[in-house]
């Protein structure tokens, strides 16, 4: 079943061609690799999905949406939330606080039932509570909830960006380079998490430069470069595209 | 700037060793010390103090300050916006009520909410349009929004609002028969007002809207995208803040019986700036003491009247070298955990505890 769809998506930034006319499909329960050399604009797309940059053109669909022009707390309501490359967790805020960002957006409770502590808002911050505790626990973390999510390890800032993404309930996550600054013990643990993301039917979309791991947990793998799709299949298939390989090593000089 | 204090503030801020006792005081004592203020007047009045009623407008100023420092303290504490025309809205609350009271003979009390509503609203009209500006440039646009209301109140706009002289003969506000007029009435009144203020930015504080106005102050973009639709609570801590000034010019109308534009000045919308900078940005404690230290303790210098603003200036820059998040900047949020997580992290209550014990395992 379709997912997602990015028909000819295009963004220039001043002269430079980020994403130029991508085209690409994401099937539901899938977990999708975008992959390709520094620069080849995959976090643009990224962006561009998710909102946080407008395109120039071409469309996106998500589950029967057209995603076009939308902000995107909408976005993240209809289902698509994200991490980032950079690692953007409220530093100064507990580990439970971060993922409550998350759970945000299913929550109800407005001005008036806060100002005057109604009954149900009391009752949805206690579910939320719990709610935020489980993917806490999901991601190994519960025991950490109290801590400063500034204070936490790289690899727990991660796992911790995961849970704030899962908190909004998304039918899609988009990780951007989740095993970045991993070490090898962490993103074997990432590879199982992200098993357990299928398994909840949540579909995922990651970003990643580690081809073992992407290799391991992709079931499609998309490249890019200079702002198009160049291949696309499952990880044996892109392992030994020409074009691919060719991206990645360039090509050898012939006399 | 926001970014700068928030580096200061991580770096100076002790941490505190064990968890479970952050309260100042206990609360027994807490309790106490509401009642002994309280009984302020009844004590003033027993030991016949003879400048009690002077002192007892000075906290009935402080109070009035207080109510309006909490106001502003949603959006510049709470959700970070740099509102300096805070006055603003007070002066539309004010007015709103010394216009139905005096042209329509409403009562005082029943202007009250009439007086939030129409702050709020303006508040909703002018932000509208600015509440996307950051920092430096939201204060500027601020500062001419009380400019504005300032100008156009002391030209008499629509002919209502009595020009330069402003508007006198205000009634007092009656409660149930009841006839609020002297200080000692009035002092209930105001603190009972900030009580109740207390208790519901307390509440909405720790709520989903406050904590989404937290996640907006400390990153935005991190907030948009996890789903806060940023624009709409930001707007909404603006209208909130508005209306509560709006319903605290409905306490100072009553109170002076007379106002005139140049009670709404700029001047008034940076004593409560500072106030909640120098209190402590987000902190109610911190706002109190804000409005005791600078509303209050000017009174009991009265004598060095000259060189009064030099001292005041003076503290404030030594203030923000040395102590940029206030005297009393706010504690991390405590959560009580329902079952059966209530099991975990009982060795320490306080995040700040753990970080540091997590801190000696590295």
């Amino acid at each position: 079943m379709l997912l997602l769809s990015l028909n000819n998506i295009t963004k220039t930034f001043g002269g430079l061609v980020a994403v130029a006319g991508f085209s690409a499909r994401v099937n539901r329960g899938e977990v999708v690799g975008l992959i390709g050399p520094n620069g080849a604009g995959k976090t643009t797309v990224f962006n561009l999905i998710t909102g946080s940059i407008k395109l120039d053109a071409g469309f996106v669909f998500f589950s029967g949406h057209s995603l076009s022009g939308l902000r995107p707390h909408r976005i993240v309501k209809l289902g698509i939330s994200r991490t980032f490359q950079s690692i953007r967790l409220f530093p100064h805020m507990s580990v439970l606080e971060n993922v409550l960002s998350g759970c945000h957006c299913r929550m109800q409770s407005g001005l008036f039932a806060a100002i005057f502590h109604l009954p149900r808002q009391r009752r949805e911050e206690k579910m939320v509570l719990n709610n935020a505790m489980n993917e806490l626990d999901f991601v190994g973390l519960a025991s950490k909830w109290n801590l400063k999510a500034g204070s936490l390890a790289y690899g727990d800032q991660r796992r911790l960006e995961i849970a704030r993404a899962l908190a909004t309930e998304p039918k899609l996550v988009i990780l951007d380079e989740p095993a970045g600054g991993m070490n090898d013990k962490e993103t074997e643990a990432l590879t199982g998490l992200i098993e357990n993301i299928r398994k909840r039917d949540v579909t995922v979309m990651l970003i990643e430069h580690d081809m073992r791991f992407v290799m391991h947990v992709c079931d499609r793998v998309l490249v890019m470069e200079n702002g198009a799709l160049i291949a696309e299949g499952t990880p044996e298939e892109i392992q030994k595209d020409p074009k691919v390989i060719e991206a990645y090593l360039g090509v050898g000089e012939e006399d | 700037m926001s970014f700068s204090f928030k580096g200061l503030l991580s770096d100076r801020v002790p941490l505190e060793e064990g968890g479970g006792k952050e309260r100042i005081l206990p609360l027994p004592l807490t309790i106490a010390g509401i009642a002994i203020f309280f009984s302020i007047p009844v004590i003033f009045k027993v030991t016949g103090l003879s400048s009690a009623m002077y002192w007892l407008e000075v906290l009935n100023t402080v109070g009035l300050y207080a109510i309006l420092a909490l106001s502003l303290n949603v959006i510049l504490g709470h959700a970070g916006m740099f509102n300096m025309g805070h006055a603003a809205f007070f002066a539309v609350g004010a007015y709103v009520t010394a216009i139905l009271n005096l042209t329509y003979g409403w009562s005082i009390l029943s202007t009250l909410p009439v007086a939030g509503l129409a702050a709020g609203l303006f508040a909703a009209i002018v932000a509208g349009p600015i509440i996307h500006l950051r920092g430096d440039y939201l204060l500027i646009v601020t500062i001419g929004i009380v400019e504005i209301i300032r100008i156009s109140l002391t030209n008499n706009i629509f002919g209502v609002t009595g020009g330069p002289n402003g508007l006198m003969g205000i009634a007092r506000p009656t409660i149930f028969g009841f006839k609020i007029a002297r200080p000692q009435h009035f002092f209930y009144l105001i603190w009972i007002v900030v009580a109740i203020t207390v208790t519901l930015f307390y509440w909405l504080e720790n709520s989903r809207f406050g904590r989404a106005l937290k996640f907006i102050k400390e990153d935005p973009v991190a907030a948009e995208g996890i789903g806060i639709n940023t624009t709409r609570y930001k707007l909404m801590a603006f209208v909130v803040g508005a209306i509560w000034a709006g319903f605290a010019g409905t306490l100072y109308a009553s109170r002076m019986r007379t106002i005139s534009p140049g009670s709404f000045n700029f001047e008034e919308s940076v004593l409560l700036f500072t106030i909640v900078i120098l209190g402590g940005s987000g902190s109610q404690k911190g706002v109190l003491l804000g409005s005791f230290l600078i509303i209050g303790l000017p009174e009991l210098f009265r004598g060095f009247q000259n060189s009064r603003l030099l001292v005041f200036g003076a503290a404030l820059v030594i203030m923000m070298i040395f102590r940029p998040q206030g005297l009393l900047p706010p504690k991390p949020q405590r959560y009580k955990l329902p079952p059966p997580w209530d099991k975990m992290g009982q060795n320490g209550n306080s995040s700040q505890a753990k970080v540091s014990l997590s801190k000696k395992d590295d």
